[in-house]
């Protein structure tokens, strides 16, 4: 049961990566491909350390470091690229 | 046996932004692809961890993890600040 759980999480993860990262080839804006792309690699990613998490329960402190840090720095990378990106033409210097 | 297959599909995946980050001119495209290059193969460094047994390898993916993200923030205010200039 906990191994079929955690297969089919690791599964969702990799679906998720699949579905944010084909947008990337398309000849859309920074942005849209910023969001689909942060939005579906956290997510995605989170579900396959968690399906991990499931599969060897030993080890949590460092999955859960992981997750930890993934949920953080993926969402401030998120931002950070947005603001450099956007900002060439409207900068205040 | 399954693990494995879950590896070969993360390289499929992997594939796609490398792609990009060879073909695309614009700096910024090339940022993306590199992030999600970064996050994709401390993943995958995880689940070799994972399949092996080997924990010494996981804690190289978690410290990418950690790290790796705060290098690319640097890196994109230093193309900022080049473009500006």
């Amino acid at each position: 049961m906990i191994n079929f759980l955690s297969y089919l999480c690791i599964g969702v993860g990799i679906v998720f990566w699949f579905w944010g990262t084909f947008p990337l080839m398309g000849d859309r804006s920074v942005l849209f491909k910023l969001h689909s792309l942060s939005v579906a690699d956290t997510l995605g990613s989170m579900s396959i350390i968690v399906g991990l998490l499931l599969k060897i329960p030993s080890e949590w402190p460092l999955l859960i470091l992981a997750l930890i840090s993934l949920a953080i720095w993926n969402t401030v990378l998120g931002y950070v690229l947005a603001y450099c990106s956007s900002s060439d033409e409207d900068s205040h210097e | 046996m399954i693990l494995n297959l879950v590896l070969m599909a993360m390289i499929l995946v992997l594939l796609i932004p490398i792609y990009e980050a060879w073909q695309d001119d614009d700096i910024w495209q090339k940022m993306l692809a590199f992030a999600s290059i970064a996050t994709k193969t401390s993943i995958m460094i995880l689940v070799v961890a994972v399949l092996r047994d080997d924990w010494m390898i996981g804690v190289v993916g978690v410290i990418i993890l950690s790290v790796g993200n705060a290098g690319l923030m640097l890196l994109a205010h230093v193309l900022k600040r080049m473009n500006q200039v």
